[in-house]
């Protein structure tokens, strides 16, 4: 399951946030020291999950330790389910 | 709340292309009049003249929220394990902003040169370094300056808030204040040159939203619970400050015209910042209008921010030469422009997003 879901967020960070469909990104790379996102992104990756996966992120669970990377987020949405 | 930011984010542009347009406004107003008018009117206090103002004023909360929205940024990069934030992140921060700058700061200087302008090299660098390409860019260097303190105010932010908040809060109205003292009845010229004298671009004219967001993102349930128990107090300020801060400035400008056509934050500027970012974040819960539009816009602030003001200018300019009787109209004028300057930089970011350029889209609008 965390497999898939990192692969849907995968696909909207690579789209949507880098809009760069050949990016160099692994599912375990650090999002905010490779700059890969910004405060905005940040933002919108939690709109996107609200609105796409129907999962709504408590404000206190958005810390860096789960949105380090696609992975991180990924395994935290699915102990959300 | 944290979604909430994002609309904050978009509303905050809208407020910024707002901001611009009444600017715009007023010069077609005073100094672009001879091209419309007699040169006996007097514009000043007409139904549009208010109109104007009411739309500059609504809209100063925009430059605070973008950076409360960038301080929560930081705590959220720090997260709950690190004693501070990474210089990893910080670098990488500050490299999506100073590229995309860069560029238009080198297109807005390439138009400039094209036109005869030329400042040379010194003036070329002091206008790179202090956002001098367009009215709007001071704002980078600025937030670039808060981003390199962010490590060293963590550590305050997470430990010692309220010292933070005061400390900061009172160096910004410290700021402020050079601004008052006509208002005090000071006569001193020394006194009243300091008015203006601080520029926009440096870090303490704007450090304590920056702080406020990082500490906002420290103490997250404290902050909550505050906002819960003074919503009502936070909007009905908000509207209550409309007024109050409109006849602020006049006051002050009778005493500085005409320096002061430039805007800067005073106290109760920051006062009606505070109830506008508290009432959107504290009513989270509230719907507001037109959600996705304003979540998109959110999504997209810096490349509107850094594209939208040369493109205003740029058609108010055409107006000015081609079609000089628009300019005595708001009511078509602000329109335009203001539709001119969301259109054209959306626009282009949808060309760049859909074209083969699309993996430079980052290097342009950040």
């Amino acid at each position: 399951m965390t497999t898939e879901t990192a692969s849907v967020l995968m696909d909207y960070i690579k789209n949507d946030l880098v809009r760069d469909r050949k990016a160099a990104i692994s599912p375990d790379d650090d999002l905010l020291a490779n700059g890969t996102i910004d405060s905005l992104g940040i933002l919108q990756l939690v709109a996107f999950v609200d609105e796409r996966l129907n999962l709504r992120i408590p404000d206190e669970d958005v810390t860096y330790e789960n949105f380090r990377s696609a992975n991180a987020l990924a395994t935290y949405l699915d102990s959300l389910k | 709340m944290t979604r909430r930011l994002l609309y904050l984010s978009g509303l905050a542009i809208l407020a910024v292309i707002l901001f611009h347009a009444a600017g715009i406004g007023f010069v077609a107003m005073f100094a672009w009049s001879h091209r419309y008018a007699p040169a006996t009117a007097d514009p000043g206090g007409s139904a549009s003249y208010w109109a104007l103002r009411g739309m500059e004023q609504v809209s100063v909360f925009s430059i605070p929220a973008f950076m409360f929205v960038s301080g929560y940024f930081t705590a959220f990069a720090t997260g709950r394990s690190r004693h501070t934030l990474g210089w990893d992140a910080v670098g990488a921060r500050i490299k999506y902003l100073l590229i995309p700058y860069t560029v238009w700061t080198l297109a807005l200087f390439a138009f400039a040169f094209i036109q005869g302008r030329r400042p040379g090299l010194d003036g070329y660098l002091v206008m790179y370094l202090t956002g001098g390409a367009s009215p709007a860019y001071y704002y980078v260097p600025l937030l670039i300056q808060l981003y390199l303190l962010a490590p060293f105010l963590i550590p305050v932010a997470r430990n010692r808030p309220l010292l933070l908040l005061v400390v900061t809060g009172l160096i910004q109205i410290a700021v402020q204040l050079t601004y008052y003292p006509a208002l005090l009845g000071a006569t001193d010229p020394a006194l009243l040159t300091l008015a203006g004298a601080i520029p926009k671009w440096l870090f303490i004219t704007r450090i304590f939203w920056f702080c406020a967001g990082m500490t906002a993102g420290f103490h997250l349930s404290g902050f909550k619970s505050l906002l819960s128990r003074y919503k009502w107090v936070l909007a009905s300020g908000a509207l209550l400050l409309i007024p109050l801060g409109m006849i602020e400035w006049e006051i002050l400008a009778a005493q500085h015209w005409p320096e002061w056509l430039a805007h800067h934050e005073t106290f109760l500027d920051t006062l009606y910042s505070i109830g506008v970012i508290g009432s959107v974040l504290a009513f989270s819960d509230a719907r507001l209008p037109l959600p996705g539009f304003m979540e998109d816009l959110g999504g997209k602030t810096y490349g509107i921010y850094l594209i939208h003001l040369p493109v205003m200018e740029s058609t108010a300019r055409a107006v000015y030469h081609f079609a000089p009787a628009l300019l005595g109209y708001q009511l078509v004028l602000q329109p335009l422009v203001i539709a001119v300057g969301l259109a054209v930089p959306l626009g282009l970011m949808a060309l760049v997003s859909r074209s083969p350029a699309s993996r430079y889209y980052r290097y342009l609008f950040g």
